[in-house]
């Protein structure tokens, strides 16, 4: 969409070449996924829920008078947002051009997916940020508090505190805070939140949790019915999709991925690197990187990225029929499976690496950090000793929300997914000197 | 400050704890005439027995009414508190609605099974089948004053330590032998899979999971703090018979399975102590089984009983729902990275963390290496399957 008015102040002017610009951008992201080969049928929802979004400026869709609720992280839960009546909606951004707005607002260092935030609040041209009743943000970094102090002028928000440990009273603690978010919420749709309307916002998130355990599943297949590009687009595609849309969209690829196991249909017949991708979040547009893994003649087999597989994959496990048992279900799937880094100790995150790297066959990963997303970059180094032990080649790659570093990333990516192949394939490295 | 403080509420409960056991059988709390301690299957059909179920009837009584008054009371502090006031329209309020659930589990519908019918065996067996292996002792909690139970319980004796060294050796050795070969051969799953009392509290705990009444979650400083009772309570258990007084006089199953055989039984203390156990179970699941003396002495045989609990920990995302769903508050089931092996003195072996456990094979239950129960990501996603039943879709 262009706009078509002449331009005429400054503003105007800068506000057309924004639109311009984050169109343009989405649209380019979105053509590539859909131009890499392989996909299975019924992905079209997905593009379709990212492009009514990036290139279309749309809200995010719901029911006529339902509000819609700003979220971050994974660890604002669903649940109680559809049990008030609401949809919730995925605020973390990867957009370049909101990146470079942003750019002037926050400081230098901090991490380009707050940038974005930032830039897209700045301008407020962009329809599902200024369409959010309320922002729910998560404080699970320095960037995001400061974040959500700027937004709070511009929009309602509830920052949640999230605790740097697991312990009994730290999810004691978070059970209150739910129900702090639980009344806020109730304040912004005004409508209550009742037993039989949570139980109704577990059923929607569970049947997408549902589909979404068996499209793991059949991702998991060795050798692969999907690429992890495109899976990635499907499940980012669920941060601006009512769960149950999504879940239905989901059931459908699942039923032709189904099929193309009968059909032994594979993504290709060579055997490709199978790589892993895990670190900062990557969230559609910026999806240069699992593209380019997969342009060099890589396959993303596993994913532990909080926009990817790691969202949504654990329950919430109902172990009391209580109203109070069902937030504490809540508060337990919240903060106790989440290998996010925000904990002081995170060493789970190294078993779930190691869990995903044995059950997809995985001979190569990519440590993606953004710059300035300091959480994640400490924990570099000790999964690579960890994944060294294992014998698994590990790569940090550092890059930005801008499209300058990409030579340098397509370098750096060939080489990765080079050596893996050199390793897969003893007898060619004979051509490569090994000694000077 | 505050362990001394800790240390002392501790001591006062265990030395009341031990006044209670000493005098208990001077506080009569329900009293017949005469003890008749003759039954029949007869006497059960008959009118007479109603008048023998009277203490039973004073005991569920009494605990509904402790259960409602405790409902009432927390609806009241849930209404005045400063905090929580606004929720409390929605936490204590009438709920309307069914919590999303997975499909019953084969398992699960097995266990209920085994107890409804052990405890059947446990209480009218004698009268029934006849004194069938009544010489072998099984150490359950089902009240051996009971004369009609189908085999011993183990508890009896363990609890007269001095009687049992006054028995034929031959005697001793039945009891030893069978005893202690029933804990090995079932370590602690007797608790789970046996035990009346645990069907009474289990029973319990389904109630209030119907009601959807919102429960007491014990966290790990709560399991801490009801440690030394349970230990000081084996002692009461099996030291208690040489200083005179016994652990039978309060044990709360006097109260239960004797009555329901048909024989007319006063009630002492141990009445008033099934109410609480019975208010306990209601909002803690398996509230008496975390201080029970006896599943103390079996787990002293954890490491060598057959029964197993196994985890893959390589599959573990260590979401906790197992140690949200554990009765018995064990946090190293989820906590536990390398051992294969997470079977604990505590655990009672009833399979509710397999059940709630997300994740293929994770945690599993072996008898003697051979898998019975194993965790299944679509077993706990079946309530949401909209191909089976009701889901989100339809």
């Amino acid at each position: 969409m262009t706009v078509k008015t002449k331009a005429k102040t400054l503003k105007e002017r800068q506000d057309k070449r924004f639109i311009n610009k984050e169109t343009q951008t989405a649209a380019k992201y979105l053509r590539r996924l859909e131009e890499l080969p392989g996909a299975p049928e019924g992905m079209e929802p997905f593009y379709q829920a990212l492009r009514r979004i990036y290139v279309d400026m749309e809200p995010a869709p719901k029911k006529p008078g339902q509000k819609t609720i700003g979220t971050y992280c994974v660890m604002t839960p669903p649940e109680l947002i559809y049990a008030a009546g609401a949809v919730p909606v995925k605020l973390c951004s990867g957009n370049y051009t909101a990146f470079s707005i942003g750019d002037n607002v926050a400081p230098r260092d901090a991490c380009p997916l707050v940038k974005a935030v930032a830039g897209f609040k700045q301008t407020g041209l962009m329809p599902i940020y200024e369409d959010c009743s309320m922002m729910v943000i998560p404080i699970t970094c320095d960037c995001k508090k400061k974040i959500a102090g700027m937004l709070s002028d511009q929009c309602d928000i509830m920052t949640m505190h999230i605790p740097a440990s697991r312990e009994d009273e730290d999810i004691e603690e978070y059970v209150s805070q739910l129900y702090d978010l639980m009344e806020s919420l109730e304040n912004v749709t005004g409508s209550r939140i009742s037993y039989e309307s949570l139980s109704e916002g577990f059923r929607k998130v569970g049947y997408a949790q549902y589909e979404l355990s068996e499209f793991i599943r059949l991702k998991k297949q060795n050798p692969y019915l999907i690429r992890g590009s495109h899976a990635m687009a499907a499940l980012n595609a669920s941060a601006y999709m009512p769960a149950d849309v999504w879940g239905k969209a989901l059931h459908r690829v699942n039923s032709s991925l189904k099929k193309s196991i009968s059909e032994k249909k594979t993504v290709t017949s060579k055997k490709l690197p199978r790589i892993l991708l895990t670190g900062s979040p990557i969230v559609f547009p910026n999806v240069k990187i699992p593209l380019l893994i997969e342009e060099m003649g890589g396959i993303i087999a596993g994913d532990e990225t909080c926009m990817g597989e790691r969202g949504m994959w654990d329950p919430a496990v109902i172990t009391d029929d209580s109203f109070d048992g069902m937030i504490r279900a809540l508060a337990n799937r919240a903060l106790r499976p989440c290998p996010c880094p925000t904990f002081a100790d995170n060493s789970q995150r190294i078993y779930r690496l190691k869990q995903l790297i044995k059950e997809n066959h995985i001979q190569g990963v990519i440590y993606h950090v953004l710059r300035g997303c300091l959480v994640y970059d400490y924990e570099y180094k000790r999964i690579e000793e960890e994944l060294g032990q294992l014998g698994i080649p590990v790569i940090r790659l550092e890059s930005d929300y801008n499209e300058e570093d990409i030579e340098q990333l397509r370098i750096r990516i060939e080489a990765f997914i080079e050596m893996i192949k050199l390793r897969q394939a003893p007898e060619k490295a004979a051509v490569v000197r090994r000694s000077f | 400050m505050k362990s001394i403080r800790k240390i002392i509420i501790t001591s006062v409960i265990c030395a009341g704890i031990a006044a209670l056991a000493y005098f208990a059988w001077m506080i009569p709390f329900y009293q017949f005439e005469t003890n008749d301690f003759s039954t029949s299957i007869e006497k059960i059909f008959s009118a007479d027995y109603l008048a023998t179920l009277i203490p039973l009837f004073i005991i569920i009584g009494l605990a509904a009414a402790g259960i409602i008054l405790v409902i009432i009371l927390r609806r009241l502090m849930a209404k005045t508190d400063k905090r929580n006031a606004r929720f409390a329209g929605v936490r204590t309020g009438r709920q309307r609605g069914t919590a999303p659930k997975q499909k019953p589990v084969l398992f699960m519908i097995i266990r209920w099974i085994v107890m409804i019918a052990f405890a059947f065996v446990m209480i009218w067996g004698g009268l029934i089948f006849g004194m069938q292996m009544s010489s072998l002792s099984i150490p359950v909690l089902s009240c051996p004053w009971n004369t009609e139970q189908m085999t011993e319980s183990s508890c009896y004796y363990l609890s007269h330590l001095n009687e049992l060294f006054e028995l034929p050796w031959q005697n001793i050795l039945i009891f030893f032998g069978s005893t202690i070969g029933f804990t090995l051969l079932l370590g602690r799953a007797i608790c789970g899979f046996l035990c009346p009392m645990g069907l009474i509290q289990d029973i319990m705990d389904k109630i209030r999971q119907k009601s959807k009444a919102e429960g007491i979650k014990m966290n790990e400083k709560m399991y801490k703090a009801v440690t030394p009772v349970r230990w000081f309570l084996v002692l009461v258990f099996s030291g208690l018979c040489f200083a005179g007084g016994n652990f039978c006089n309060f044990c709360p199953a006097v109260a239960v399975s004797p009555i329901l055989a048909g024989m007319s039984t006063s009630l002492y203390v141990s009445g008033f102590i099934m109410v609480l156990v019975l208010m306990g179970g209601f909002f803690k699941r398996r509230a008496f089984c975390t201080v029970c003396p006896l599943g103390t002495i079996m787990g002293f045989f954890h490491k060598i009983s057959l029964f197993r609990i196994k985890k893959d920990c390589q599959a573990c995302t260590e979401c906790g729902a197992c140690y949200e769903a554990c009765p018995m508050g064990i946090k190293m089931i989820y906590t536990e990275r390398g051992k294969a092996d997470v079977t604990s003195a505590n655990c009672i072996m009833c399979g509710e963390c397999i059940r709630c456990c997300p994740e293929d094979n994770a945690l599993s239950m072996t008898c003697a290496e051979k898998k019975l129960y194993t965790s299944s990501r679509k077993k706990i996603m079946s309530g949401y399957d909209p191909d089976k039943n009701g889901g989100a879709e339809k």
